[in-house]
């Protein structure tokens, strides 16, 4: 859906973005990792056109983006705000136009929103009332209300507490099954493994890991399996270089009554450590 | 709708419904009618009553001739709220004060040696000052009857004396081709006033603007909004928004004023006649003799037409064109680059110190204000009325003394075409500022 071609953008002598190459899978959840201060933040803002890139190109469905493209974007920024003293209906309706939708289509989505998420109470209420995780929702509802196909989250669960959290991964969820695209940056990596199906890893301004979630973490397993045996001990064992793991399991199997075997996999957090601390790319 | 609209809507909207902008449009009609009511209120205000004594050793002021006590040129004449009484000696009168309830001073004149003229005189208070308006009457009477004791002594008629002093050459300043008469004071005044109402409104507007963007960079909605608006509609927004609520302000003012000062003059129209007439008595009573009052009547009679006069020649068709003009442009010149001060700052220091450049020009201007009103079409007055940062303020101090007109369109082309130039170089810093926080700390620690 989304392919970033050789994307660079320098700051002075600072190089914020070399060379980057990625695509987008449509309808899929897309992770954009890396450290801080890798480039995230700078790409992101690239592909919603707020910056322009020095070399490179996007396209989007395989053709260039172009400035009208934009209206197909939904982008939730990790540093977002609202404007303190309008009311909360009032402003959603004004970012809502400012996206494209009709005064009244807007008031018509925000209202099925708001019941939703049941705060169809806060609609006069001026946003400097609002806790920051009210007016985290708010933003949320903004950003996906014109039906975007190309979704943005920064840290979307940031500022949530759990029930909150979980409401929103469901509705991103929802919002994939509907066939939007999501491109979802966070350094959370439990909610990666959770809900990504690919990733691209950045490191230092370049992409130094992509691929989908499954490969990556079957790349970086190193043959370790585990075995709960029959009285409730817990068995690690490392596959010999160029072993079978069925073979393995049989020879297991003579001496001890097997109730689960399963292959460990590194976590994405102990794949990002790995990663970033290795320093790939310049 | 257009996203420049939206902007502009939601900048008008916010700021017309906030509740500032209605104490302030309320606020100055009735402080403006306050202090034009005040004034009158007070000269119309019925006077306490006060009696002065007078103990008048010197016999100049009639306090010892019998034969003055007929005569009203040299003696204190009491009026409706001042009466005078004359005591023959200062103990006296001191005890008088203690047992009259209205007496509120002594007025003590020395003896002299004959023929000497007195050179002082004392007022006595106990406690309260006397009111200004008696102190002011006494010294009125006091000048009055020495000058007819003089004027007797050297054998001079009253109308000899109104002669001389009444006699005067009217210096007039007119344009050698129209003939008409240039009436520099009423012109210097309303320029005064055209200025610094140029200066205090570009001020007040442009530093909205700016306080609009920082707080967009602060509260971090900056980066939702750059990714359905681009910055330059958003700015454009912005500023043309607020210039909005600026003329919305200004057309209320304006209103308002005037139906506050015609609801004045409507519920007091008794007084504000009666006011008006009285000002014209006092003026006449004021000067006493008769003589004085021929010259009064003159005076009095020719500076009210001659004001009167003096507005009337004052182009009102050019002015408030002109005004506005200058007002929008001026406004849209400064605001494009208070915002871009604004895009550069992120809290309230910073804000200072980028704006501080920006208010040299015009203050600047504002400082040789005196200079270019001694030669509204001197070389300082003419550079200052076309430089686009200083002409708004300039301009309009100029524009009442009458300004040639290839001047006044080299000032208005240049400020049209600046206006663009100025844009594109705010819209870069505040396209490339906005996302970018701690720019001054930044700049200070690479500088270290």
């Amino acid at each position: 859906m989304l392919d970033v071609e050789h994307i660079s953008k320098n700051f002075g002598s600072y190089r914020a973005l070399n060379d980057v190459c990625l695509s987008v899978p449509e309808g899929s959840i897309f992770g954009l990792l890396g450290p801080n201060g890798a480039g995230k933040t700078t790409l992101i803002r690239i592909i919603n056109r707020i910056l322009r890139p020095d070399g490179g190109r996007m396209l989007l469905d395989g053709r260039e983006m172009t400035d009208a493209d934009v209206r197909c974007i939904g982008y939730l920024p990790e540093e977002r705000g609202l404007y303190k003293k309008m009311k909360v209906g009032e402003q959603a309706v004004y970012l809502a136009q400012l996206k494209g939708l009709s005064r009244r289509e807007a008031e018509e989505r925000l209202h099925r929103w708001f019941a939703k998420f049941e705060i169809a109470s806060w609609w006069n209420r001026p946003v400097e009332e609002l806790s920051k995780g009210m007016q985290q929702k708010v933003q949320f509802i903004v950003t996906v209300l014109h039906e975007p196909k190309l979704l943005i989250f920064d840290e979307p669960f940031s500022g949530f507490d759990p029930v909150n959290a979980t409401l929103l991964k469901n509705e991103i969820l929802e919002l994939r099954q509907k066939g939007a695209t999501v491109i979802f940056s966070t350094h959370n990596m439990a909610s990666v493994e959770e809900l990504c199906d690919t990733i691209a890893l950045i490191n230092r301004s370049q992409v130094v890991l992509s691929g989908k979630v499954s490969d990556i973490r079957h790349s970086f397993g190193k043959d370790l399996y585990e075995a709960v045996v029959d009285d409730g001990q817990v068995l690690q064992l490392s596959l010999p270089d160029g072993g079978d793991p069925n073979q393995l399991l049989a020879d297991l199997m003579l001496s001890h009554r097997i109730v689960s075997f399963r292959e460990v996999l590194p976590s994405m957090n102990d794949i990002f450590v790995a990663t970033v601390q290795k320093g790939g790319a310049q | 709708m257009n996203k420049t609209l939206l902007v502009i809507r939601r900048e008008y909207v916010t700021r017309v419904r906030k509740v500032s902008f209605w104490v302030m449009t309320i606020l100055v009609p009735i402080l403006l009618a306050v202090l034009y009511a005040i004034p009158i209120y007070l000269a119309m205000r019925p006077a306490e009553k006060s009696t002065v004594l007078v103990v008048d050793e010197s016999g100049l002021f009639g306090g010892l001739d019998r034969d003055d006590a007929l005569r009203s040129d040299v003696r204190f004449a009491s009026s409706e709220n001042i009466s005078y009484r004359y005591c023959a000696t200062l103990d006296y009168a001191r005890r008088q004060m203690d047992t009259t309830s209205m007496t509120c001073a002594i007025l003590y004149v020395r003896s002299r040696a004959s023929g000497a003229i007195p050179t002082d005189a004392c007022l006595y208070y106990k406690s309260d000052l006397p009111p200004m308006q008696v102190r002011s009457d006494i010294d009125r009477q006091l000048q009055s009857i020495l000058r007819n004791r003089l004027l007797q002594a050297h054998g001079i008629s009253d109308d000899e004396y109104a002669l001389i002093t009444g006699t005067k050459i009217n210096l007039r300043t007119e344009d050698l081709e129209t003939g008409r008469e240039a009436f520099l004071e009423v012109k210097t005044a309303l320029g005064f006033v055209l200025a610094l109402l140029i200066y205090v409104v570009i001020f007040m507007f442009g530093s909205q603007v700016m306080r609009g963007v920082v707080e967009e960079k602060s509260n971090r909605i900056i980066e939702v909004i750059v990714c359905s608006v681009k910055p330059f509609q958003l700015m454009m927004g912005k500023v043309v928004g607020i210039a909005m609520v600026g003329l919305t302000q200004l057309l209320l003012w304006v209103v308002l004023t005037g139906v506050a000062l015609v609801g004045i003059q409507a519920s007091n129209s008794e007084l504000f006649r009666m006011a008006t007439e009285k000002h014209g008595v006092t003026e006449l009573a004021t000067k006493g003799s008769e003589a004085t009052l021929q010259m009064a009547d003159a005076e009095t009679l020719g500076a009210v037409p001659q004001l009167v006069e003096g507005i009337a020649s004052i182009d009102f068709g050019v002015i408030l064109p002109a005004f506005l003009f200058f007002f929008v442009f001026g406004y849209l010149l400064y605001a494009t680059l208070f915002a871009a001060a604004g895009a550069l700052s992120d809290n309230d220091t910073d804000t200072q110190l980028f704006s501080l450049p920006l208010t040299v020009p015009l203050l600047a201007t504002i400082l040789c204000m005196p200079a270019m009103v001694g030669a509204p079409s001197g070389t300082l007055s003419v550079v200052l009325s076309i430089i686009p940062l200083t002409s708004p303020v300039a301009m309009m101090l100029r524009i009442p003394f009458g300004v040639p007109l290839t001047q006044l369109w080299w000032s208005v082309a240049l400020l049209v075409l600046s206006f663009p130039l100025f844009t594109l170089l705010a819209a870069r810093i505040y396209r490339g500022s906005i996302l970018r926080y701690g720019l001054l700390a930044n700049w200070r620690k690479k500088k270290k």
